[in-house]
């Protein structure tokens, strides 16, 4: 690499630490926010939390039915991860065969993925009622069943697998679904590893489309719960600014432990399809 | 399978991998079709029609697009706040090119910079909202103190409830969350400039601003162009960072399309004007793709389909 005179190497040093401070700033005023009790309307406010402490997690529980958005929001995350699995991972298997038609799913998925879901909300709305699924997880998560960036993750993984390796499978007598699940679906476990991430956290973070279809509280996810609560809470306690901080924590600590798998989904998505 | 059925259609082993290959295809399908593909044809029936869950639908032709055109304000105030949050994306990609550039290189703890730039961005918009939302509170927030204890502010500002700061406090907050993925788009295409070139141009003498417009710029014409297509696309998947930071206000200031259309399917059940509205807009962003993609020399953004 070229020489790069020491303070030229500091300079992009201070220059990125200021960078990476005023991203980090917003994570800090919430947390702190969250962990005082002193009154939070308080001018000037303290850059520290004086006494801090854990009251406002645990009112979060009975201000609101906490559980109840949590449960919804794992139930309809867990069906929309394991729908992605299954149907992406078959979606991408069936695009590394050649067939009639071929070119025109390809055709077909590629242009899908130009649509915004938001553009098809209205129509999206009136199926789901015609379909009797409002207020349903399984309408909450039907749209989110699968996704077009997984399937090419998939059928990238599967292009990978050595044409030799199949071929002894099927001289060995394997039916095509067996070499799917003993020898395809083993060496994928990054593509999977990339679905799983990719739609909890897809899946965990919507909100547009509970927003619409759940009028029911009962079935509400914890985003709508969140929005709820900052409509009827907001001028009392920094209890919402503890339901935010809880809400975060799972997606931040799902992209901590696999932020390369979820990097790759994301732009072998953004490149190849 | 049993001997059974060796022989006829299902036996010969084309037809059978033919089959399997519909099955795998099918649940997907039936996805992409039911929320992706209908809904677009359903949306453009339906701007031509008056139609409203209790009645029959009419076809009425263009009255939609004339009410539009003549009456509705909003759509037009819509229209431009939609316009300056798309125009204001280049200018996020530029700053997030140059984080790029400062972390593409093997500077010690460069994956750190990364990761915490690119923090933000996996988060639910809905908790970015609240916590922009007191950012930019005038009691409590901590933009607020920061102005003022650097005197550059003698009384509070309620940005987000002032008809000139509100839309630009929004991008603010928006930026925020999508830098991080600007700038990974942006590394991988970096990463994948091969590097003989820049040492062709260090033997040559070219000096680093030319190697940059002449070598990286260039290279970077499939990345950046994808980063343009997020950018318009965001003027969509807003929605959520607006809906909690604002909703639209104070008045119309920072209302999108995709809110007006919102409230006018949802809060006013006008499900047939909304549709004309999503047309128009879904109508937007084609022309604006495919302008960025004449822009970026042709086919810069074409996808390989092998």
């Amino acid at each position: 690499m070229s020489r790069t005179s020491n303070s030229r190497l500091a300079l992009r040093h201070a220059t990125l630490v200021v960078i990476a401070i005023l991203m980090l700033v917003p994570f800090y005023w919430v947390i702190k926010t969250a962990i005082t009790n002193e009154n939070i309307y308080a001018y000037p406010p303290s850059l520290l939390p004086r006494e801090p402490h854990l009251y406002n997690f645990v009112d979060v529980w009975y201000l609101i039915p906490f559980p109840r958005y949590l449960l919804n929001s794992i139930i309809v995350s867990a069906m929309a991860v394991a729908g992605n699995v299954v149907f992406n991972a078959m979606a991408g298997y069936a695009l590394t065969q050649r067939f009639p038609g071929r070119k025109a799913v390809l055709a077909l998925f590629l242009s899908c993925m130009l649509i915004p879901f938001q553009a098809t909300i209205i129509p999206a709305y009136l199926i789901t009622a015609k379909l009797g699924l409002l207020n349903t997880y399984f309408g909450l998560a039907f749209p989110m069943l699968s996704t077009i960036v997984c399937i090419f993750v998939f059928k990238a993984a599967f292009e990978a697998v050595p044409k030799s390796l199949i071929d002894a499978a099927r001289l060995d007598g394997l039916p095509e679904w067996r070499i799917i699940v003993r020898v395809l679906l083993p060496l994928s476990k990054p593509a999977i590893a990339t679905n799983v991430i990719l739609t909890f956290i897809w899946s965990w973070n919507n909100f547009l489309w509970p927003l619409l279809i759940t009028r029911d509280p009962n079935m509400q996810t914890l985003p709508l719960g969140l929005a709820r609560f900052l409509s009827y809470m907001e001028d009392t306690t920094g209890a919402l600014y503890a339901f935010a901080v809880m809400v975060l924590a799972p997606s931040i600590l799902v992209f901590l432990m696999a932020q390369k798998e979820f990097i790759r989904g994301l732009t072998s998505g953004a490149t190849k399809g | 399978m049993s001997a059974a059925i060796t022989g006829g259609w299902w036996g010969q082993r084309r037809n059978r991998s033919l089959a399997l290959v519909a099955c795998f295809l099918l649940p997907s399908l039936i996805v992409f079709f039911l929320y992706r593909v209908i809904p677009l044809g359903w949306n453009v029936i339906l701007s031509f029609q008056a139609w409203s869950p209790l009645k029959p639908a009419v076809w009425i032709g263009l009255e939609n697009y004339a009410e539009m055109w003549t009456y509705d304000d909003v759509f037009w105030v819509a229209l431009k706040n939609t316009l300056i949050f798309i125009a204001a994306s280049p200018f996020a990609i530029a700053a997030a090119l140059g984080v790029a550039l400062l972390v593409n290189s093997d500077l010690k703890g460069a994956t750190v910079y990364r990761t915490i730039v690119f923090l933000s961005y996996p988060l639910m918009a809905v908790a970015v909202g609240i916590i922009w939302r007191w950012m930019y509170d005038e009691r409590g927030g901590i933009i607020n103190f920061a102005l003022r204890s650097a005197g550059l502010i003698s009384k509070p500002l309620g940005f987000l409830q002032d008809f000139d700061w509100a839309l630009p406090s929004v991008i603010v907050a928006e930026v925020w969350q999508i830098l991080g993925f600007y700038m990974i788009i942006l590394l991988t295409g970096l990463q994948s400039i091969p590097q003989n070139l820049y040492e062709a141009a260090r033997i040559d003498g070219a000096p680093a601003w030319a190697r940059f417009f002449r070598i990286t710029l260039p290279m970077l014409r499939p990345s950046l162009f994808l980063c343009v297509v997020v950018g318009i696309l965001n003027s969509f998947s807003s929605f959520d960072l607006v809906y909690i930071m604002t909703n639209g206000g104070p008045g119309h200031a920072t209302e999108l399309l995709i809110t007006h259309i919102y409230k006018s399917a949802f809060v006013q059940s006008k499900f047939d004007y909304a549709a004309a509205l999503t047309v128009i807009q879904f109508g937007l962003l084609l022309v604006l793709t495919v302008a960025a993609n004449k822009a970026a020399g042709g086919n810069a953004g074409a996808v390989e389909r092998d």
